[in-house]
C-alpha cells in the first residue's frame, strides 16, 4: 500500500469515528481532500476504501439522510461498535496469551493482529513443551463464534435438511470442531460436526436467544452418553493391557473398584450401540457385568459372529 | 522488502497509535518489538502518522508525533484513543489458543493464562468456559510433565506402554524428542531402543514413565511427521465390504482404495498394523461388515475374537 493510500484510509477512519452525524459521500470528499475530483473515479476509490475498512472489521454504518432531497446515504463509524473495551490485561497475562497463541494456531487465522490490539507481543521466546499441530480451520468457525457471543440464532444445511439452531458452544474434540446448540426443528439440544455443515452458516437477525441456565455438556462425554435412549447404569470390568488407560480415559470418579490392574467402572448409558463399541474395543479384556439386558445384548451381538 | 498486506499495516497502526499514546514515551526499540516490526518499518509508520488527523488538517488538528532521542510520544490522538475491537477470527484464534493450553493435563486453572483468557472473554461478552472448549488430548498430568521434562533435559525414559494395535503391554527405554498434539491426541516422538528406531507413542497409553539418569544427543531437527498413522508397504492389506451403517470407517481410518456399491455400501482396502486392530474393527462392526479379501491368517480374525470374548460370558 502506498503511503498516500494508507494516510487516506487513516484519515477516513478518523473522520468517520469523530463525526457526531453521518456524513454524505460529498461531505467526505470535500473534507478529506484526498480523493480525485472527478465523480466516477471518486466513487470507485471511495467504494474500494469502504470495502477495505469493512474487511478489517471496521463497522461503517450506513443510514438514509432524509434531510437531503432526495434522501442520500450517510456514513459514520459508531465508536461503541469500533472500540475495544480495555480488558485490563496485566503484562504477564498478555505474555501468557502470546505464548499460547504462538504454540497453538488455528489454520489460516492469525492471532497476531488480535494480540497487537491487546497491547502487542510481549514475553515471547518461552517454550510450552508441547508441539501443537495447527487446529484445522473451518470457514464457518469465526461466524459461529460471533453468533455464540452475540446470541444470534443461525441457520444452515445439515444432512440435507435446513436447521435453525441457537448456538451455545463450540468445541474441538478428537481432532474436529463441533457445535452444540438448541435445534429448533428437533426441539432439542444437538451436536453438529462443523465439517458436515453444508455451505455457509447464516446468522439470523431475529431476537437473541437466552443462553442455557446450566452448563452445556457438549462433546466432552463418552459416546455412550450421546444418545436419547432411556438411561441405564452399566457396570463394566476391564482388565489386561488397556485397563490403566481406561481409568485415565473414564476419569477416576467412574471407577468403583480397582484390583491390581483390573478395574470395575460404572457408566451412565443412553446410547447402547456406542457403549457396546467401547466395551468391545477391549476385546476379551472387558466384560459387561450389569444390567443383565446389556450383558445379553453384547452376547447376542457376538453370537451372531462366532 | 517484503510485501506487507494493505490491511495488515493499517491494522497495526490502529493498534500501535493508541498504545504509544497511552504510554509516557516508550523507546523505539520497545515499540518495534511489541508490534513485531523493524526500526525502518517503525520510522515509515510514524512518518505516515504525521499526516493524519481531522479536518481542516491544519497543524493543530493533526496527530502530534514527537521523537526525542530513542523515545517517542504521540499526542492529540483522542480519535484513536482505543484500539479496534477484535474481529471474530482474531477472537477465535486467541480464545482457542488459550483454551487449548488450559486444557493440557496439569495446566494451572488459576494461573495468569486463565486470568488473561477470562478477561478477554469478558470483553467479548462470553464466559470462556461455557462457549469454547478445545481438547488437545488427555493424559495423566504427571506422565505428561515427566515427558516434557525428559524432552527438555534430553533424558532417557523407561516406558510401560499399551500397544493398542497389538493389544499388548510392553516395557522399553526411549530417547524422547518431542511431545506433539495432533487430531485430538498427545504423542511422544522418540527413538525406541527396543524397536531400534524412531517410534510414536500415544501419551494416554503410557502407563508409567520413569526418567533415567542417561542423557542423549537429540537429533538436530525433530520435526513432527505429517501423519499419525503411516502404513508400511509390507503391512498386510484387507478388503472389507461395509454396509451403509459402517460408512463412518471412511472418516475414521486411512483408506487406500474404495469402491461405492449399490444401496449405499462401500468396499474399502486398508492396511492392517496388527491382528488385534482388525479384530476390534470386525467385532465392533458385526453384521455391517464382510471380509472380501485378506491374507489367510487374518480372514477369520473377527470370528476368532468374537469367540474369545464370548468365552468370558459363559
Amino acid at each position: 500500500m502506498s503511503a498516500d493510500k494508507l494516510e487516506r484510509l487513516l484519515n477516513l477512519t478518523a473522520l468517520l469515528l469523530d463525526t457526531p452525524r453521518p456524513l454524505t459521500a460529498e461531505q467526505i470528499r470535500d473534507q478529506l481532500e484526498a480523493y480525485p475530483d472527478e465523480q466516477a473515479s471518486f466513487r470507485r476509490a471511495f467504494e474500494r476504501d469502504k470495502a477495505e475498512l469493512r474487511a478489517m472489521g471496521i463497522p461503517i454504518e450506513v443510514s438514509d439522510l432524509t434531510d437531503h432531497m432526495p434522501a442520500v446515504e450517510g456514513y459514520r463509524i459508531p465508536r461503541e461498535e469500533y472500540a475495544l473495551r480495555d480488558p485490563g490485561l496485566e503484562a504477564d497475562e498478555l505474555a501468557a496469551l502470546h505464548l499460547a497463541a504462538s504454540a497453538v494456531q488455528v489454520e489460516g487465522v492469525s492471532a497476531t493482529a488480535g494480540l497487537l490490539k491487546l497491547g502487542g507481543l510481549v514475553g515471547a521466546g518461552q517454550d510450552l513443551g508441547v508441539h501443537v499441530a495447527p487446529l484445522p480451520a473451518d470457514p464457518n468457525l469465526p461466524r459461529l463464534f460471533a453468533a455464540v457471543a452475540g446470541r444470534h440464532p443461525v441457520t444452515f444445511g445439515y444432512r440435507g435438511e435446513p436447521r435453525t439452531v441457537d448456538p451455545y458452544r463450540l468445541e474441538f474434540q478428537r481432532g474436529r470442531w463441533y457445535l452444540t446448540g438448541y435445534d429448533h426443528d428437533r426441539e432439542d439440544e444437538r451436536n453438529f460436526r462443523l465439517d458436515r455443515v453444508e455451505g455457509e452458516v447464516a446468522v439470523t437477525d431475529g431476537p437473541r436467544f437466552e443462553p442455557p441456565s446450566t452448563a452445556v455438556p457438549g462433546q466432552a462425554r463418552g459416546a455412550w452418553e450421546l444418545g436419547a435412549e432411556p438411561p441405564v447404569q452399566a457396570r463394566l470390568r476391564i482388565d489386561g493391557p488397556g485397563a490403566r488407560w481406561a481409568v485415565q480415559h473414564l476419569g477416576p470418579d467412574k471407577v468403583v473398584e480397582q484390583l491390581g490392574d483390573a478395574v470395575v467402572a460404572e457408566l451412565p448409558v443412553t446410547n447402547r450401540a456406542a457403549f457396546r463399541s467401547f466395551v468391545l474395543s477391549f476385546l476379551e479384556h472387558a466384560e459387561v457385568l450389569e444390567p443383565p439386558e446389556l450383558r445379553a445384548e453384547v452376547v447376542e451381538w457376538l453370537e451372531a459372529q462366532a | 522488502m517484503s510485501v506487507e498486506t494493505a490491511s495488515a499495516r493499517l491494522q497495526r497502526l490502529l493498534a500501535m497509535v493508541p498504545w504509544i499514546a497511552a504510554q509516557d514515551g516508550p523507546t523505539l526499540d520497545e515499540v518495534g518489538q511489541r508490534f513485531g516490526i523493524s526500526q525502518e518499518q517503525l520510522a515509515d509508520d510514524l512518518a505516515v502518522m504525521w499526516l493524519v488527523g481531522l479536518p481542516p488538517y491544519t497543524p493543530d488538528a493533526l496527530i502530534d508525533v514527537v521523537q526525542e532521542g530513542d523515545r517517542v510520544w504521540i499526542h492529540f490522538a483522542e480519535v484513536f484513543a482505543q484500539p479496534q475491537r477484535l474481529t471474530p477470527d482474531q477472537a477465535v484464534a486467541l480464545l482457542s489458543a488459550g483454551a487449548s493450553v488450559l486444557a493440557l493435563p496439569g495446566a494451572d486453572a488459576d494461573g495468569v493464562l486463565a486470568k488473561g483468557v477470562a478477561k478477554l472473554a469478558a470483553v467479548l461478552g462470553v464466559d470462556a468456559d461455557q462457549v469454547l472448549d478445545v481438547d488437545l488430548g488427555g493424559s495423566d498430568p504427571e506422565i505428561l510433565d515427566a515427558l516434557r521434562r525428559a524432552v527438555r533435559e534430553h533424558r532417557r525414559v523407561h516406558l510401560d506402554y499399551w500397544s493398542y494395535g497389538r493389544d499388548t503391554r510392553t516395557e522399553r527405554d526411549v530417547d524422547p524428542y518431542l511431545v506433539h498434539a495432533e487430531d485430538g491426541a498427545l504423542y511422544l516422538l522418540a527413538h525406541c531402543h527396543r524397536a531400534g528406531g524412531e517410534r510414536r507413542f500415544r501419551v494416554d497409553r503410557i502407563n508409567r514413565a520413569v526418567l533415567l539418569d542417561e542423557t542423549f544427543e537429540p537429533p538436530v531437527e525433530a520435526a513432527a511427521p505429517a501423519r499419525v498413522f503411516q502404513a508400511d508397504a509390507d503391512d498386510p492389506r484387507v478388503t472389507l465390504r461395509l454396509a451403509p451403517e459402517a460408512r463412518w470407517v471412511l472418516d475414521a481410518y486411512p483408506i487406500e482404495g474404495r469402491t461405492e456399491l449399490e444401496g449405499g455400501g462401500v468396499e474399502v482396502t486398508m492396511a492392517i498394523a496388527a491382528e488385534p486392530w482388525l479384530a476390534r474393527l470386525l467385532v465392533n462392526l458385526g453384521p455391517h461388515v464382510e471380509v472380501v479379501d485378506a491374507p489367510d491368517e487374518l480372514r477369520d480374525a473377527g470370528r476368532r475374537a468374537a469367540e474369545r470374548v464370548l468365552a468370558r460370558y459363559r
